[in-house]
């Protein structure tokens, strides 16, 4: 690659904004944190769907809840410890018409399949409302004394009816799945493609519960309405409407007699949609703090039996397993009333058409079989009544799902986030050359007034290695983060500049100690960095960073799947990956932030080859972990509270007698006869 | 509490019995409700029968009211039935998760070996719950029994012929429409496995999003992710349209089956066998009938289920403890004297080791596995392969290692801190009335607390991931300190500090533990350095012993495992 020497020239400027982001870390935040967070939420999405649906359902909005909502059960638990992250932003949640409008604007390109599905099942419907008239008019066959083979007729029609509702209702249900599952596979993929874009910034304010939570819970939980909800739902609403339409015009005093448990049952769902919503939520909340309780302990089992903890964690899981039971027998009970009260709708309606039925037959305006066909009409009413109304709450918890997905998938196309070049041209004579790295009187703060970078100016030379030290929280992962663009300063510039603008791939590659192996074949997770890249370009990859020889010692080879659910890789391994990645992705400027301090020692010095071969022909910022590591750097820049306080070789700065020199000896003293 | 083998049959069988007052009560009234729902149709067969056909007012007034009585009872035996069935569903589930918990943090240990946590919560959580569930499922059979019988006779009683065209039809109906479903649950479950890979997908992306922004790699992931989601719909598309298949065919052949029904009840109430009402009953009930065999099915997939999970649970409660619980006891009190004889395990030799009490000690390995070995055998998270490991010349083997860990901490590398506050962390396990500070000051934790806006009341969220890498780890080392055990192994504890604060944590440590033995299994000079002596772990057996200062100028394996 020949990025250095190129002859378009162009550079980005990070402009300033005022992020407030409670990092209660000050200046390192937790990285791997999340991964186990995703493992749970994985782990919990696979074993949901073993279930039966509803508890799937149900399991779903729990892991919807559990990242959201265990802050709140915190509070509850221990109301003298506020969280940091307390103060979170979530993202956002779309509101009631922008879901709405966000909606009909996918359905729009499928009219023509929402107007089908409709017609066919509205067909469907008054097709199978034949059924009772046919079994009336039998009954006023018998009731007339007809000879028996006038009732051949009338079952053979009974017969056709069933089968052209069978037909119908086929075809309606799947043109009403397939509108469903297209919107939706439309929609999770234009979250995917949004959420992926959020700037990091915002994602880390959100936490990245919130975004796992939604794309696992938040999507199974709107697919499982999609899948059933829907379909049942407008069956129902159809066959209540019709039935009542029907009851009409057999007598349009059945249908008021039928409307009669209409003002109970309207009432009885309002009642338990109010009740519902605040102890489903209570529950939910519940169950995810049981649920973060039982992660707590039994991943911390071996820590818990280390310090005698036992009795208190067992203490701990059964208050708060108790109280998801409570919870949860609330809403049992609170959805039994709910179920009487129906009961009584029930009753009253069916008391009302079958008084209508005696007193019409009695004045002789109907027939005893009309009578009949009502009261039946009435009774076929009760299944689809009851499920339209037991699914208003799948319809809601679908809603806010919803809401929750078309809130990030309604979110502007990321603007150029601060470190990806802007296509402008500079027309200056003095553009620093390419590689160049120029930091400028930055500052940042996390929280407003509480700084922790104080006026840095830096440059890094095209090719330049320099190695960041200083104490923990002197600021060092907050400068690099700001030079890979992670976060906007709040002061001051940075400015990179690159040979090609509009070439491909990114200007600076950010690799932190955080690891992650995306779940799949090994080839495909290195293909992230490089889509094009050969396989002669991957094993070319991870021979530069001795990954090689135990990558095709993989069962199968480079085909191999690893992460989630596949062969475990070391702490070690997934690092190299990492910097294999990085060189595929062959930026001109790497941000290294101790990328090589979870391997333990041994690791770390195979992981410090790995890494120089990596940034090879790179402008190179590494924040250090070992001095033996800033030692062979170009240069070395001293941070402490907040500022560079030494910059310079290694030996001009032992020579310096400064802080670094301090460092060194702090360091060498205890590795005092090393042979170096 | 018992670890005594447990099968499958045993956790089902225990967690039904465990509830079977509520069970008998649960299933009691559900047949209430199943018999109350099954006379509905009848009497609304006998209202049309004796008063719309009659006329007749008091008749009507008569058989409203029994649909009333009728009424009452159903609603009140559903409510207070299934609320019943839910209690012992849930109560089954809630004992069944405390005894896994209680499993799992037993002293012996063993149930978590092989496990991923994630699994196991999710066997205390999902399976707990489906295993519970099948009390309901018990209840749920039991009335569906029950509603059937009722029909059943009613439909007997009105006329035989129709009774059994109703009572062989349903069963034969039902059979068919299983018959449908087979191929369709067989897609149903490969679009499900396709829909959870993609969700699967998508969570994995989202999970390594800072590594995909870090080289730039989102449009990547967008197009996999896309990928996936595609071929996903194709497969949920396929068994949509198979299920709406199969939702009409039920659709017309109970169509089909009512209109037999109505054919042979109405040729037998014209011929005078049964009477108008009992026509109208007979069709009624042969749509009731179907939802207790319904019933029937789901009852039978909820039992698999909870049969499956059963099994998995008896197998986290019936893994045998790791290692034995001793009867015998440490003299009081303990002095710390550490020495192992003759101890292989896990790819260590022969390993012959004496810690005087009081004594700080450095062990360095040249392999992580070696001290990872050393360290199972001394919190006796395993007993060696062969050798024994004595403290105050008690053989480990003999006690209880609930007790022993009274005596001695193994504070490891990658320990969890818990929910609560950084003092509650520190504090967990420090006698009554203990002052955390010197602790926190020796870990170099004082400094996390004066950086933090409400210091030592500072909330951790579980498993401590609020909290940096490093800062997580001194929050540790400092709880290992503060619990002040008669002997303490710390094991790599500051492997996430700058230079700077480990060089300040090193006396710090020694001076805390003046007068208590200590181990220091690390690879860290700036610790190894502050040790009595250090002993080098290489190659599975011990190849030197001395100070730390003098290791490093005689030995190379030492000066590669310690300096970089």
């Amino acid at each position: 690659m020949t990025r250095g020497s190129g002859t378009e020239k162009a550079e980005t400027t990070t402009t300033t904004e005022d992020p407030q982001m409670p990092d209660p870390a000050g200046a390192d935040t937790p990285d791997t944190a999340r991964d186990r967070e995703a493992d749970a939420a994985q782990n919990q999405e696979a074993d949901a769907i073993r279930g039966r649906e509803t508890n799937a359902a149900r399991d779903q909005e729990m892991g919807t809840a559990r990242s959201r909502e265990t802050g709140a059960a915190r509070d509850r638990e221990t109301d003298a410890a506020q969280a940091p992250e307390g103060a979170r932003e979530l993202l956002p949640v779309a509101t009631p018409a922008r879901t709405r409008a966000v909606v009909r604007r996918l359905l729009r390109p499928h009219r023509g399949l929402l107007l089908g599905g409709f017609v066919v099942m509205v067909g469907a419907t008054t097709v199978g409302l034949l059924t009772q008239p046919l079994l009336g008019y039998m009954v006023d066959l018998v009731t007339e004394h007809r000879p028996v083979d006038a009732l051949t007729l009338p079952a053979v029609f009974l017969v056709l009816v069933a089968v052209a509702q069978g037909i119908t209702t086929a075809l309606g249900l799947s043109l009403i799945s397939q509108l469903g599952e297209t919107v939706l596979a439309h929609l999770r993929e234009r979250f995917v493609e949004r959420a992926l874009g959020l700037p990091l910034e915002q994602l880390e304010k959100a936490g990245s519960g919130d975004l796992t939570a939604r794309i696992t819970g938040d999507v199974s939980l709107v697919a499982g309405a999609v899948r059933s909800a829907l379909p049942e739902l407008v069956r129902s609403v159809l066959a209540i409407v019709l039935t009542l339409g029907a009851l009409a015009v057999l007598d349009w005093r059945f249908m008021l007699a039928a409307l009669l448990a209409v003002p109970i049952q309207a009432h009885t769902a309002r009642w338990y949609v109010r009740r519902a919503a605040s102890i489903y939520a209570e529950q939910r909340i519940a169950t995810g703090a049981q649920q973060q309780q039982l992660l707590d302990t039994i991943g911390g089992a071996s820590t818990v039996r280390a310090f005698r903890l036992e009795e208190g964690h067992t203490e701990l899981v059964t208050r708060r397993s108790w109280s998801a039971v409570e919870l949860t027998m609330r809403g049992v009970r609170l959805m039994l009333r709910f179920y009487s009260r129906l009961h009584l709708g029930e009753y009253i309606g069916l008391a009302a058409v079958l008084v209508v039925g005696f007193l019409l037959v009695r004045s002789g305006s109907t027939s005893i079989g009309t009578a009949t066909a009502a009261a039946l009409y009435f009774h076929s009413l009760f299944t689809p009544i009851n499920s339209a109304l037991v699914l208003i709450d799948d319809a809601q918890s679908a809603g806010a799902s919803l809401a929750r997905l078309v809130g990030v998938a309604d979110q502007p196309v990321a603007e150029e986030t601060a470190a990806t070049v802007a296509a402008e041209q500079p027309r200056g004579s003095v553009v620093p050359p390419a590689g160049a790295v120029t930091v400028a009187g930055l500052g940042h703060a996390y929280e407003p007034g509480r700084p922790v970078l104080h006026d840095i100016d830096l440059t890094l030379r095209p090719g330049e290695r320099v190695a960041l030290v200083g104490a923990s929280g002197a600021g060092k992962t907050t400068l690099a983060k700001l030079i890979a663009g992670i976060h906007r300063p709040t002061t001051g510039s940075v400015r990179l500049s690159v040979a090609d603008p509009h070439g491909s791939g990114r200007t600076v590659a950010l690799v932190t100690q955080e690891v992650h192996v995306f779940a799949g074949p090994l080839a495909d997770d290195l293909r992230l960095a490089r889509p094009d890249a050969t396989d002669d370009d991957l094993c070319e990859a991870l021979t530069q960073v001795d990954a090689l020889t135990w990558a095709e010692a993989l069962p199968d080879g480079l085909g191999t799947v690893v992460g989630e659910g596949g062969h475990r890789l070391t702490p070690t391994q997934a690092q190299q990956l990492a910097l294999a990645r990085l060189i595929l992705a062959d930026p001109p400027i790497a941000v290294l932030d101790e990328a090589t301090a979870e391997a333990g020692s041994t690791g770390a010095r195979l992981l410090e080859k790995a890494t120089d071969r990596a940034i090879e022909g790179r402008t190179a910022l590494i924040v250090a972990h070992r001095l033996t590591q800033a030692a062979t750097a170009d240069r070395i820049v001293v941070m402490d509270d907040g500022r560079i306080v030494e910059s310079g070789g290694h030996g001009e700065l032992c020579a310096a007698g400064g802080p670094y020199a301090a460092l060194w000896e702090a360091w060498s003293d205890t590795r005092s006869t090393a042979p170096h | 509490m018992g670890v005594a083998a447990s099968s499958g049959r045993d956790v089902l069988r225990r967690a039904v019995r465990g509830q079977r007052r509520d069970v008998a009560l649960g299933s009691l009234l559900g047949a209430g409700h199943q018999a109350g729902e099954a006379l509905v149709p009848v009497l609304i067969g006998v209202v049309i029968d004796q008063a719309v056909a009659k006329g007749e007012v008091s008749a009507l007034l008569l058989w409203l009211a029994v649909l009333a009585a009728v009424y009452v009872g159903l609603s009140f035996s559903f409510r207070f039935g299934a609320r019943a069935g839910e209690r012992a569903a849930e109560q089954a589930a809630h004992v069944l998760r405390v005894e896994l918990v209680r499993r799992v943090l037993h002293p012996g240990g063993g149930a978590e070996n092989g496990r991923l946590p994630g699994a196991l919560t999710t066997i205390a959580t999902e399976d707990a719950k489906r295993v519970g569930a099948v009390n309901l499922a018990v209840m749920f059979g039991i009335s569906a029994i029950v509603g059937l019988l009722v029909g059943a006779v009613v439909l007997l009683w009105i006329s035989l012929t129709l009774g059994l065209i109703v009572l062989l039809g349903t069963p034969v109906l039902l059979w068919l429409g299983h018959l449908l479903s087979k191929p369709l649950e067989r897609r149903s479950e490969a679009e499900q496995e396709r829909a959870a890979h993609a969700s699967g997908v998508a969570a994995d992306l989202v999970a390594g999003l800072r590594v995909l922004k870090g080289i730039g790699a989102e449009e990547a992931a967008v197009d996999r992710y896309r990928r996936t989601s595609r071929g996903s719909l194709v497969a949920t598309l396929r068994a949509a349209r198979a299920e709406a298949l199969q939702n009409g065919m039920v659709l017309a052949l109970t169509g089909c089956f009512i209109a037999v029904v109505a054919l042979v009840g109405g040729r037998l109430a014209v011929q005078g066998d049964i009477s108008l009402g009992q026509l109208v009953s007979a069709v009624g009930l042969a749509l009731f009938l179907l939802g207790p065999l319904e019933v029937f099915a789901w009852v039978n997939a909820d039992l698999a289920q909870g049969r499956a999970s059963a099994a998995r649970i008896a197998g986290v409660l019936a893994t045998p403890p790791a290692v034995t619980i001793g009867g015998g006891r440490l003299p009081q009190p303990v002095r710390g004297e550490v020495r192992l004889r003759g101890v292989s395990h896990d790819g260590l030799h022969e390993i012959d080791l004496d810690v005087a009490p009081g004594e700080l000690l450095g062990v360095a390995a040249t392999d992580p596995a070696d001290a990872a070995a050393l360290l199972r055998c001394l919190s006796r998270q395993a007993d060696p392969e062969s050798g024994v490991v004595e403290l105050d010349g008690v053989s480990l083997r003999e006690l209880d290692p609930a007790d022993l860990r009274l005596a001695v901490l193994v504070a490891e590398h990658d320990a969890d801190l818990f929910e609560g506050t950084l003092w509650g962390n520190v504090g967990a396990a420090a006698p009554e009335s203990a002052d955390p500070e010197p602790a926190m000051v020796a870990a170099g934790a004082d400094e996390i607390v004066r950086a933090m806006p409400r210091g030592g009341d500072t909330a951790v969220s579980g498993r401590g991931h609020s909290l940096s890498g490093g800062q997580r780890q001194r929050v540790a080392l400092a709880r290992a300190l503060a619990a002040d055990r008669a002997v303490l192994v710390v094991h790599d504890p500051t492997t996430a500090v700058d230079g700077v604060t480990e060089a300040r944590i090193a006396p710090g440590i020694r001076e805390i533990r003046r007068g208590r033995t200590t181990i220091l299994v690390t690879t860290s000079p700036a610790l190894l350095a502050v040790a009595d002596r250090v002993v080098l772990l290489d190659g599975g057996r011990i190849t030197d012993t001395a100070p730390h200062a003098d290791l490093v100028r005689r030995h190379a394996a030492y000066r590669t495992a310690v300096l970089a």
